[in-house]
Parts: C-alpha cells; structure tokens; sequence
C-alpha cells in the first residue's frame, strides 16, 4: 500500500476512480423506462411549464454558510438515471453507509443529547452540568475559558478579566476534580472540547490524573476529545503559535497516547464545526476534515500502526447551517465518501472504520441579534436537518447567543428542542427518511463530488498540513466570509428581521446571561494555593523531562500525563511547548 | 481632500474569534483608511502601539465575554496617556444590551453589534474621527 519513494504520489480521488471505475454496476431502472420518462419529461416541460421557470430552470439557493449549489426546478429519475440501489445506497448499518451507520439507528439509540456547558469557575460549571443531565442531558460537553483554550494560567498577565468568559476556568488537574465533583466518570460520556493539539496534550492528562485520583481505570472512560490542527492553526486568534509540523506531531502523538492506553476514548474529532463558522461552505468544511483525516491515518501508518486500529476510533463535528436539503444530502454524501476513503484507500477491513461517526452543533454565526425568538426557529431547523441527516449526537444553540453565553432558561430550551424531535415528532421512528428522494439522492451524489474534488485540491498542493504552513486555507476562508458579508449586505441572503421584513417595533428587552462575580480572584487564589503545596522538584523534573522529548521522535504524552499528576499547570507546559517548538506566524488576511 | 484616517485594529485580549475584525480591516482598507492590524494583544501593548503609530482611531474586537474589563483597562490607559481627546477609541463584537450602553459610559466614541453594516461602520469612524481632529486641532 505504501507507495515507493520518488514514484508520484496518487492523489485520493485518482485511487478512488481507478478503484471504482470498472466497478459492474447494476442499474434500477430500465433503460427503455428511462426513455420514455425522458419523452414524457419535455413533453411536460414545454407545455406544462411557463416560459419563465423554464428560463430560470436553476435556481441556487443564497444561505449563510452555504454552498451555492444550483437547483433544478424538480428532480426525476432521470437525474440519477445510472443509480444502482446496493452500491450507492445499500441499507443503513451496511456498506456504502450511506443510510446510516447503524441498522436500527435512532429507534437503536437515541441520539445523545450533549449540551455545551462551561462557564466561570469549576464550581458554577458542575452545577450547570448536574442542571442538564437531571433534566434528561444524556452525555456532557464542556467548553474551557478563554485563557485556558489559549494556554495560559488563571494569574498570566495576559489572562486579567477573561478568567472563567466563554468557558470553564481551569488550571490544573485539581480544578478538573471540582469541575466533576459527584459526576461519575466512569458511567457518563464527557466530551472535553480541547481545540487544539496543544491544549488536549496538557488538558486531558489532566482529566486521566483525576481518573487516576478516583481509582477508576482508563479503560472505563468514555467520551471524546478535539485535537484538531485546522483549529489551532487556522481558526484561532491567538498571541502565540507553535509551527504547523509540531502541532501535527502532537495531534498524532495524542491519537497514539490515548488509543494505547485508554480503549474507549475518541482521541480526535475532525472539527469541520468551527472552521464553517469562522467561514466556509458546507463542501469546504467536510473536504478539509477528510484532507485532516487522510494526512493522520498516513502519519499513523507510517508510524507502525493498522488503519483500523486508528480509524475505530475516529469522530467527526460538524455545522449544519440554514440550506435544509444540503445539509441533509452533505451528511449522507460524507458518509459514503468516508467509507469509500477507509475501503478503498485504507483497504480497512472492520465496519467500524468506515463509519463515519459525528456530532453536529446547529450553525451559531446563522442565528441574528435582531428579533432573537427567531433564532429558535433557526436553530430547530438546523436540528431538524441533522436528525434527518443520521447524526450521533447533537448540541442546539441557545437563541441569544448573539449576546452573550446562554442562560439557564436558554440552555434548558435548546435540550427541550432535542427532546421534542425525539419524543413528539416520531421523525426518529423510521432511518433515513429522505432516502430515495429524487432530489436528496442528485443532492447527495453531487455534493459527494464536489467535496472529493476539494480533497484533491488540499492534496496537490502537498497535502493539509502544507496548505496550511502556505495559508492557502486561511485565505480561502477569509475570501469567503468577505464574500458572504457582501452578499448579506446586497441583500442576496436574507436574514428574516434583519435585512428582509425588518421590524420597526421596538423588541422586549432580553434577559441575558451575567458572568458570576469573584471567579478570577477564586482562581488566582486556588493557584496560588496549588504552587505552595505541590512538590517544586517533581514539577521541575516533569517539565524537564518534556521539554527533553519534545525535541526526539517519542510521543509526548506520556510525559504531560506525568505533569498532571504531581500538578504542573497548564501555562507550564504551554511555556516548555513554546520553548522546544519555538513561534510560527500565520498568513496575514486582511 | 480629507486627511487619510490611520487605524489601530486589535483582537481584545485572548479572544478566539477573529472573523469580524478581518472583515472591518478589509473594508476600512478598501475605504481608503490605512491600517495597522496587530492581532490579538493586550491594553497596554495596544495604547503603547497607538501611540508609537500616531493612529487616529483605535479598534478593538470583542466576543468573549472580556469586553467591560479589558475595554475598562484600555479607556484607563487611554485617558492616563491623555489620549481621549486626540484618537477615536472604538469597539465591536458580542455584548449584552446593557454592556452596549456601559462601553459607551466608560469612554468608546462607538460600539458596534453583530448586525452592523459596512456602510454604518465607515461612516461612523470617519465622523467621529474628523470630529476628534477638528477639536485636536
């Protein structure tokens, strides 16, 4: 499989096609029938349809985030006339996948309701998370503050007045401890949204040293990580970055860490999620997770390892925004690209690998400061187009986040949303209902296409971590939402209330979300605390010892895991990163 | 011809999200402003660069949650450096109804929310950057 050196590299979409090419395939309709639906098409088309539509036969849908992908007025057979039921679709819980993962899929189980929650200091966050499941909450998702995603302690200068804003304070493996007071680790699935490489790297050992505190074993962990590049490197603002190559190392180093030592964890979520939302269309935003995806196998296999083994494991986070049927047709159209990269690329042989597992967050930059109750509309249809899509699990967005972190009442009406498409609609009852529509199936095929065609793209530039090190992603990115906000502004995409039937009503006043007060001195104080107790020499001989290998080829992780446990912070290790990888600067995009 | 408008364009501090400040660096450029974007930073590195660039506006963005007390901090500094009445201090992102009025009590000429246009933005800034070079002057 390993291509020799020197020999150019085939690219993913020319493996696919010579794979696939002389494929027999096995048509469902009768070419005869075909012929006389064609007639019977013009006919119909010259006169029964005015001049008007006729001339105006496409029609391409303006949405936030969307794609552009012109539509034809109504879609036949004629549009798929060469479908060939079991190679493209199949049944659900068998290949192509295309159907859903699973056979039985949401009357299986339901799909878990993860709710984000993080907020000020560990304390207010195991509230609320105790607030989500004991109102029927069935996994966990915590969000860190913006000093912690960023990678500095609570008392860093450059952390002053943003300790515990946009998420949960925490600095060591003792704040992780009351950040899941009473919460059992080894029953419930906790997501821990670590962005990045970096942060997972020092985060996450933290939450294994509290495993390690509690006495309950790795392997009885379940839940997830991010530890995506695209989002340290290309979607984050930040001071300080470390270069692309090292990032990558590290991402690749936590797959391995965690995939060897705690069985039941998902060790990467190829983030396409907050990549849409800094800006790109639906196709983009899957085509640079795969081109993510595709690069780490590869690494993973060049360091020893079985596709399988990686592949089992490995999740998806996705934005499904305002175009309702692209939406749908992207989430089945990525599917069956997925298991055709893992069959035929990766000659993966377990099902599990193929699949393409996901959670899917509703689109937040969709959703408009005016008219906020508009937003729950938005957001429900976003849900609605997940559910429809085959999703694992799923997070609704509050209707005003345009102002601030939701509210209580807020967070508990986006949970009530999930809880209404599963229990009141008996939308979940039968898979993949919009299967064989004429139209989602075109949709489908074609959307599958255009993200294949993206994948090639990242590729021959010389692969994803090049095409970020030449900022070509970042300037892709920012040429869309330029873009976008002009058509906004034009009026091309409308927003209800916002750019099209605008009230003139002066709107009720809003009750927001207000940061708890005392949270940066708590912590600062907690911190200061943890650096008089803890054992100077153990720290300085973890940190030591990390910066050690951080410049070998051995896999770092084992030395964060190290760090957590005699309670280094998470500025500490982010200072020895800096030191042994040294600053890269990304491409200036304005 | 008017005197061509020198702004100071920050990330607030820590904050993540940078979208919406690479689009106003854009179409402040395009509107014949010059720009100094220095991503994110803090209040003092922001006040000692305005300074150091002789900017007439200073912009900052933001969405986390940070905007009261790092934009606090920087119209401090701002009013000990004397620099109140000479520069146009200003601030755009995610804020509460009430923070909105709040950021204009401590000191910024203009607050812009989720929803303000290209054309508002502009001309906003060039009131009320002429407005503060006339006094200046």
């Amino acid at each position: 499989m390993a291509e020799k050196r020197g020999e150019k590299k085939k690219t993913t979409k020319e493996i696919l096609k010579a794979k696939l090419v002389r494929r027999k395939r096995t048509p469902l309709y009768h070419p005869v029938v075909l012929k006389t639906l064609r007639q019977e098409f013009e006919l119909w088309r010259n006169s029964s349809v005015r001049k008007e539509d006729r001339e105006n036969w496409l029609a391409t849908p303006h949405t936030v985030l969307g794609s552009q992908i012109p539509r034809e007025m109504i879609y036949t057979p004629l549009h798929n006339p060469d479908l060939d039921y079991m190679q493209d679709l199949g049944f659900s819980g068998q290949e192509p996948f295309t159907r859903g993962i699973h056979a039985n899929m949401y009357r299986g189980r339901e799909f878990t309701m993860r709710q984000l929650t993080g907020f000020g200091g560990p304390e207010e966050t195991n509230q609320r998370m105790k607030f989500m499941l004991d109102h029927g909450g069935t996994g966990v998702n915590v969000l860190f503050d913006l000093p912690s995603i960023q990678m500095y302690d609570s008392d860093h200068p450059f952390s002053k007045g943003q300790v515990g804003m946009s998420g949960v304070a925490v600095d060591s493996a003792e704040d992780m401890e009351l950040i899941f007071k009473d919460i059992p680790l080894d029953k419930v699935s906790v997501s821990l949204v670590t962005h990045y490489p970096s942060n997972t790297a020092i985060l996450f050992p933290m939450y294994l040293a509290l495993a390690e505190r509690r006495g309950i074993p790795w392997s009885k962990l379940q839940g997830s990580v991010q530890n995506d590049i695209t989002l340290e490197e290309v979607v984050r603002s930040g001071p300080e970055y470390i270069p692309p190559k090292d990032c990558f190392r590290m991402q690749c180093d936590n797959i391995e860490f965690i995939r060897q030592n705690v069985p039941l964890w998902n060790f990467i979520t190829f983030n396409g999620y907050n990549l849409r939302e800094f800006g790109t269309s639906g196709v983009t935003e899957m085509a640079v997770a795969l081109a993510n995806a595709i690069e780490t196998i590869e690494e993973m296999l060049r360091r020893g390892h079985d596709a399988d083994w990686v592949a089992e494991r490995i999740a998806f986070f996705w934005s499904p925004a305002s175009d309702f049927f692209e939406e749908v047709a992207r989430l089945r159209a990525v599917r069956r690209l997925w298991y055709k990269i893992m069959k035929h690329r990766f000659h993966a042989k377990s099902p599990r690998s193929m699949w393409m597992r996901c959670h899917a967050q509703t689109s937040g930059v969709s959703l408009r400061r005016e008219e906020p109750l508009n937003n729950i509309i938005r957001a429900s249809l976003h849900a609605l187009a997940s559910v429809l899509g085959g999703v694992q699990s799923l997070h609704v967005d509050s209707f005003d986040e345009a102002y601030s972190v939701p509210t209580e009442d807020a967070a508990l009406l986006s949970l009530r949303t999930q809880q209404i498409i599963q229990t009141e609609t008996g939308i979940t009852e039968v898979v993949d209902p919009l299967g064989g529509s004429f139209y989602v199936e075109a949709l489908t095929n074609d959307i599958e296409k255009r993200i294949l065609d993206e994948v090639d793209e990242i590729e021959k530039i010389g692969g994803y971590v090049t095409a970020i090190e030449k900022g070509w992603l970042h300037h892709k990115i920012a040429e869309y939402f330029c873009n976008e906000r002009k058509s906004i502004e034009k009026g091309e995409i409308k927003l209800v209330g916002y750019n099209i039937h605008p009230s003139s009503m002066a709107l009720p006043p809003i009750h927001v979300f207000r940061y708890p007060e005392g949270v940066e001195e708590r912590q600062r104080a907690r911190l200061a605390r943890l650096r008089e107790k803890r054992d100077p020499e153990q720290v300085n001989s973890a940190l030591n010892a990390l910066e050690e290998v951080c410049k070998k080829r051995k896999n770092i992780m084992h030395y964060t895991v190290q760090c957590a446990r005699v309670d280094c912070t998470e500025g500490e290790l982010f200072t020895v990163l800096k030191r042994a990888f040294g600053l890269w600067k990304p491409p200036v995009l304005w | 011809m008017p005197i061509r408008i020198k702004v100071l364009l920050s990330k607030l501090g820590l904050d993540v999200h940078n979208r919406g400040l690479i689009t106003v660096a854009k179409e402040l450029r395009d509107a014949g402003m010059e720009i100094v974007y220095i991503g994110n930073s803090f209040p003092k590195e922001i006040i000692a660069t305005a300074i150091q660039e002789g900017v007439d506006v200073v912009g900052v963005s933001s969405l986390g949650g940070a905007h009261l007390t790092l934009g606090g901090d920087l119209m401090e500094a701002a009013r000990r450096e004397g620099l109140k009445e000479q520069m146009a201090f200003i601030i755009g992102g995610v804020f509460p109804p009430a923070d909105a009025e709040k950021l204009r009590e401590i000191g910024f000429d203009g607050v812009f929310v989720p929803g303000a246009t290209r054309e508002e933005i502009i001309s906003s800034i060039r009131k009320i950057a002429y407005g503060k070079m006339n006094k200046s002057f």
